[in-house]
């Protein structure tokens, strides 16, 4: 088996027992990303030198961390000091990070090596990757279709085996959707358990960053590292970070699980309806109680979520105005005409819409009628979740309601909207969710299902995502593109 | 809901322009993703009984409030587009009359 097909904790161990060099295991990552790149285009950015550096040094180090040696993909809206991070915009085209955000010095106490910045839908707004300033990332399973968004190259890049795991940030679903089209595993934490220093902000009470695998274990293992306290975010939960690898192979028992009302699903791609009806028999297979529960304010999250959202960014983006960092418009007569060029010429189209409808929510004599009111439904939202986790330890969800879509084969927003009917919810409510690969459409296309557990139970997400891993046997494919070659 | 969405005042608000043919293809589908986002107006809410916005589940600790050290005046700069250190470089804010 090549080392491009393994996981971090294959990774680790190898590095750790000194049976491969961590020079060895980044040269063979660097190698596939000089096969693949031409076709997948996951990275903005890639840091081979500084590598194979980190590689070096590391071989040299006597006491090795938990993660020595293993390639790491970051989303290129999360600092690294001293790489660029564009967050796939022309905005931020030459901005160099200053400092790294709190889950990449983490993981550096850990000696994983950063192999490079992968590609994203312009400040994370988008669900295919279409939307980043610079080019599309494709889907290793199919080269015509999207990985999804916004954090598709980090899904794409870890699919065919041109990283370890990846970083990636879930602000409606970022994560979740493209570890499902792209056939890996993602985890969006409970809001607070993973600081979001060195994030760049899109909407910060949605915001998460979170770890994309081959594996149900490797999940669990970066979440453990990225997780916890750090004193520069002042919504980190101030509470310890449980043993996740451990607690995901303690024994399950028996669960209650809740599963959607056919209504809000009926219309989904049919395909992806029978491998949830086919994986929710997998689970009762566990040792699971499927409960059909009905959340009335479900089909009501994602026009909440694209009041909210938008909401933030306008306020967030309204930083990038050509005055202290990014782009500035070369020509202008005054302040007011710099800002405009600059924000005109610096965003992309979906950015653009996206401050505007935010702006118009939060505006003079509309906030009530919109932001205010998305803001109770978010709370309706939350408090059906409460209700929902003091009877069930799960609900599960399709992650997305079809497969991986063509290249440009969205154009409508709206339509491109939907893709996140089934992820904004654990957003708005703070919970953790996980998408872990469970089926493939008859086209040889990765279907996802989603798993939403109470804050804080990662721990508990991890142990049911680990079973049911093992029970469809999806991660014996880890390596896609190899895996298709040697079929 | 009516939207009342006035194109032209919300990109002034956002500090954006849009060319009429930007707006001709903008204008229409901002107007049909607010009437979506409307949809929101079929639901019926309960009576408040906590401030709008976002509830953590959990109680935000208090950091100590001490003076710590910024980032370092030569990286904040490094990333300016326009300096003459140690300032950044803007236009005039204050325009002769």
């Amino acid at each position: 088996m090549s080392l491009t097909s393994l996981g971090a904790s294959e990774i680790r161990s190898l590095v750790a027992a000194k049976e491969v060099k961590a020079e060895e295991v980044v040269r063979a990552f660097l190698e596939q990303i000089e096969r693949r790149e031409l076709e997948v285009a996951a990275f903005l950015s890639v840091e081979g030198e500084k590598a194979l550096e980190q590689a070096k040094a590391l071989d040299r180090k006597k006491d090795k961390g938990c993660l020595a040696g293993v390639p790491i993909a970051v989303k290129d809206n999360i600092l690294i000091k001293g790489m660029r991070a564009t967050c796939g915009s022309r905005i931020l085209e030459n901005y160099v990070a200053p400092y790294s955000a709190s889950a990449v010095e983490k993981l550096a106490a850990e000696d994983a090596i950063f192999i490079g910045k992968t590609n994203l839908d312009e400040f994370a707004m988008g669900s295919s990757t279409e939307n980043s300033a610079f080019f599309v990332t494709r889907n290793p399973w199919d080269l015509s279709r999207v990985p999804g968004g916004s954090s598709g190259g980090s899904a794409a890049a870890v699919a065919a085996g041109e990283a370890a795991a990846a970083l990636g940030s879930d602000t409606g679903g970022s994560v979740r959707q493209p570890a499902a089209f792209c056939g890996v595993v993602g985890l969006k934490p409970t809001y607070g358990r993973v600081s979001r220093y060195g994030l760049v902000a899109y909407a910060s009470s949605l915001d998460q960053i979170g770890p994309l695998t081959k594996t149900v274990e490797d999940c669990a293992l970066l979440t453990q590292v990225i997780s916890g306290p750090d004193g520069r975010d002042s919504t980190l939960a101030d509470r310890p970070v449980p043993d996740f690898s451990k607690e995901m192979k303690e024994k399950l028992g028996p669960f209650k699980a809740a599963h959607l009302k056919e209504k809000l699903i009926e219309k989904i791609d049919p395909e992806v309806k029978n491998i949830y009806w086919k994986t929710l028999n997998s689970l009762q297979d566990l040792g699971g109680e499927l409960i059909e529960m009905d959340f009335p304010s479900w089909e009501y999250a994602l026009p909440c979520y694209y009041i909210i959202a938008p909401s933030e960014a306008s306020s967030n983006l309204a930083r990038y105005d050509g005055v202290r960092y990014g782009y500035r418009h070369p020509e202008y007569s005054n302040l007011r005409e710099m800002y405009l060029k600059t924000r005109t010429s610096g965003f992309g189209e979906e950015v653009k819409r996206r401050i505007l409808l935010g702006t118009f929510a939060l505006s003079s004599g509309y906030y009530d009628a919109y932001y205010l009111k998305a803001g109770r439904t978010r709370q309706l939202v939350s408090r059906e979740f409460d209700r929902a986790f003091a009877e069930v330890d799960y609900i599960v969800t399709p992650t997305a309601p079809e497969p991986a879509f063509p290249v440009g084969a969205k154009k409508d927003p709206i339509a491109m909207y939907l893709s996140d009917m089934f992820t904004v919810s654990a957003n708005l409510a703070g919970c953790p969710a996980i998408s872990v690969p469970c089926g493939w459409s008859r086209e040889g296309l990765p279907v996802g299902l989603q798993v939403i557990g109470n804050h804080f139970q990662e721990g508990r997400l991890f142990q049911l995502a680990f079973l049911l891993e093992k029970k469809v046997k999806f991660g014996n494919n880890r390596n896609i593109i190899n895996w298709k070659e040697e079929r | 809901m009516k939207s009342g969405l006035d194109i032209d005042h919300v990109c002034a608000l956002a500090h954006l322009h849009l060319t009429e043919q930007e707006k001709k293809v903008l204008a229409p589908q901002m107007a049909k993703i607010v009437e979506w986002v409307g949809r929101l107006d079929e639901i019926e809410l309960p009576v408040p009984s906590e401030a709008p916005g976002f509830h953590l589940p959990f109680s935000l600790p208090f950091r100590a409030d001490e003076v710590r050290q910024s980032q370092p005046l030569e990286s904040v700069l490094a990333n300016a587009p326009e300096k003459n250190a140690p300032f950044i470089k803007v236009p005039k804010v204050i325009e002769e009359k």
